[in-house]
């Protein structure tokens, strides 16, 4: 207890100084606006300011970066209450009672509760990470090549259950990113893999561009698509601070939110995603009338925003302590760190703890400017979502090249980008979905290494992964939970099949 | 995983007018192209990597990995080749091009003019190329706009921020 002290004063002393401070509430800010804005979410908004970054301190970097990340899951949630469209995918759930509340003249109540509920899951999550970050950094160093790989294959499954729609699209998906991590030399032998005698692929495919092409710009090309309907009804926000009734009954939403998306949030594949399904989902089980659900019931708002943000936070466990980016922002995380030469994983904490308890105190403190900041100015991002699409995406465009081509200096990564761009909206009309395959991608190269090592190391015997507990114990993991996704999915499909009849 | 994922408007859900497919021995169109899409990579990577050496568990080669994965991609397309028979699935649906072409032509056209011009052309020519990617596209108002931002990039990126984006080079003239 003392010592989880000692580090969170340590890390308070580092992202209290004037810098840091600065660079959270920039980060907050601009995860605010472009959580509000949708179109525009982190991925593509960490990419482009990546370059930024290589000026600034890693602490710093880590910051501005992680301000943004969280920053978008606040902002996410104005736009589903106040104009019923999700600014961010994880605010999907909001849309649902958020909006209704919105209608009934209650928008502000809702806005508020949204922010409370957020800030608490914030504080709590922090916790969660400060407490956590040591023992399982003490677990990763019993880690060898071989639980590593096991542990990948128990997110990449977890990834393929997260995923919507077909499963076996999911896995496609997955193993084509794999397979896209392979282009560039071989880290053993040297030799080139799938480069075409391109320069440009010899390091690789860079994952800002492939994250950029395959999710932000092939983004913009599906919303080009859906026709307009953008009207923001004036809606009175009326009182932001929900009332004494109001925060009784979201107390226990909150509280069960904060717990269901923390502990999600810590699963390798992007649990977070879950957290607010599963929160709502809960919360119209215990609801006395389920009925007021979909109709602006208060919990329906509380439950899914905090758990919304719980995980968001607790995602970043993954990456610090074991070095295995979650989701496809953590993965960019990993670029902005080994830029700086920090290599995540356990390691971090031990060779540079101001950084790791400076990023982690300044999740908090942004969780607080961000419940400062987000409520006085919620009437300026509303005016924002009136800059009509035809002239957000131009924009969204040149900030995005600027972006991908200041990443390397590169105008043939810009070139990279729009036929990556193309391929990810032909898969997004096939319905693939293109996070399993960034998931793949992040990481295959991982995979293939400790994959190599641990086979060197049992003298070429693969059973090697079955032998060792902690790697079987993962392996067992993953399959379980392929089968309990394949299952459901097999009764979902003879049921539709038994309806065409 | 016992999750009920609640019905709402997703911003990519499947556009309107798809239908299940009904005549013809192909059941689920989408999947059957889907399907052949991965066979197709599958077998140009296979047949790329060929080259690549496979080596020993023990000491794996540069080409056993890819060639296991490109092995399973080609599974996994011809899964939903055969499933694209069996069961029943979405057509093809609206391909409507005007968006991918535009906006691919701009991000290429910045990619070509970056270097050799500058942001003061590049910048321009993506905002306004892609504009007409819009069906609702509005001339005047998309060039002010294109200047504009141009013109609060070249003071945001460069100016402020101090990235080393070129912004003008005219023959032997570099800002």
């Amino acid at each position: 207890m003392t010592e989880l002290l000692q580090h969170l004063s340590l890390g308070f002393s580092v992202a209290f100084t004037l810098q840091n401070l600065g660079l959270a509430l920039v980060g907050c800010l601009i995860g605010t606006l472009i959580g509000v804005l949708p179109g525009i979410g982190p991925i593509a908004t960490i990419t482009m300011l990546l370059p930024i970054t290589f000026g600034i301190e890693p602490t710093g970097a880590i910051i501005l970066l992680a301000g943004i990340y969280y920053g978008a899951q606040y902002g996410g949630s104005t736009t589903a209450i106040l104009v019923n469209i999700p600014g961010e995918v994880t605010a999907v759930v909001t849309t649902l009672d958020g909006h209704q509340m919105a209608k009934q003249g209650r928008a502000g109540a809702a806005l508020g509760v949204a922010a409370i509920g957020s800030f608490f899951a914030g504080c709590v999550a922090t916790l969660v990470i400060a407490a956590l970050a040591v023992p399982l950094t003490r677990l990763a160093l019993l880690f060898g090549s071989a639980e590593y790989f096991s542990l990948m294959v128990a997110g990449l499954a977890f990834a393929v259950v997260l995923a919507r729609g077909s499963i076996l699209k999911a896995i496609a998906m997955i193993l084509v990113g794999v397979l896209l991590s392979t282009i560039g030399q071989d880290l053993e032998t040297g030799v080139e893999r799938f480069t075409f005698g391109y320069a440009p692929l010899a390091d690789g495919l860079d994952f800002a561009v492939l994250a950029m092409g395959v999710f932000g710009f092939a983004e913009v090309l599906r919303n080009l698509e859906a026709i307009e309907h953008r009207e923001v009804v004036p809606i009175p926000i009326g009182r932001v601070w929900p009332s004494a009734s109001d925060l009784r009954q979201s107390a226990g939403p909150i509280l069960r939110g904060t717990l269901a998306g923390a502990i999600l949030g810590i699963l390798p594949g992007n649990g977070a995603v879950l957290g607010p399904f599963a929160s709502y989902t809960i919360e119209k089980r215990l609801a006395k009338d389920p009925g007021r659900f979909g109709r602006g019931a208060i919990e329906g708002v509380a439950g899914p925003e905090s758990a919304n943000n719980a995980g968001a936070q607790t995602s970043f466990i993954p990456l610090l302590s074991l070095g295995i980016p979650p989701n496809a922002v953590m993965a960019l995380m990993v670029g902005a760190m080994t830029i700086h030469g920090i290599v995540p994983g356990p390691l971090v904490m031990t060779r540079s703890p101001s950084l790791f308890w400076g990023v982690i105190a300044s999740m908090w403190i942004g969780n607080l400017m961000l419940l400062v900041i987000n409520l006085p100015l919620v009437g300026l991002w509303v005016k924002l979502l009136r800059v009509p699409y035809r002239l957000m995406f131009p924009a969204i465009l040149l900030f995005s090249s600027i972006g991908i081509y200041s990443v390397n200096n590169s105008a043939a990564d810009v070139l990279l980008t729009a036929v990556l761009a193309l391929a990810g909206w032909a898969l997004s009309k096939l319905d693939f979905e293109t996070a399993p395959l960034l998931l793949g991608f992040v990481l295959g190269r991982l995979m293939e290494e400790n994959l190599r090592r641990a086979l060197s190391l049992a003298r070429g015997d693969p059973m090697t992964f079955l032998r060792r507990p902690i790697s079987l114990g993962l392996l067992a993991v993953a399959a379980l939970v392929l089968v309990v996704a394949v299952l459901p999915s097999i009764s979902q499909r003879r049921e539709q099949v038994f309806a065409e009849d | 995983m016992d999750v009920e994922t609640p019905a709402v408007p997703s911003p990519a859900a499947p556009e309107q007018g798809a239908r299940l497919a009904r005549r013809g021995p192909v059941r689920s169109p989408r999947d059957l192209v889907a399907g052949a899409i991965l066979v197709a990579l599958a077998a140009f990577a296979l047949a790329t990597g060929a080259p690549l050496e496979g080596g020993t568990l023990r000491a794996m080669g540069p080409g056993m990995l890819p060639r296991a994965v490109a092995a399973a991609v080609g599974v996994a397309g011809l899964l939903l080749v055969g499933f694209s028979f069996a069961r029943f699935g979405l057509r093809l649906g609206r391909w409507p091009i005007r968006g991918p072409i535009f906006v691919t032509l701009a991000v290429v056209a910045f990619a070509l003019t970056i270097r050799s011009v500058g942001l003061v052309l590049a910048g321009p020519l993506v905002v306004v190329v892609s504009g007409a990617a819009s069906s609702d596209v509005r001339w005047k108002e998309l060039v002010a706009f294109a200047v504009v931002m141009t013109a609060f990039c070249v003071v945001l990126f460069r100016s402020i921020l101090g990235l080393p984006i070129p912004i003008l080079s005219v023959g032997g003239f570099t800002w």
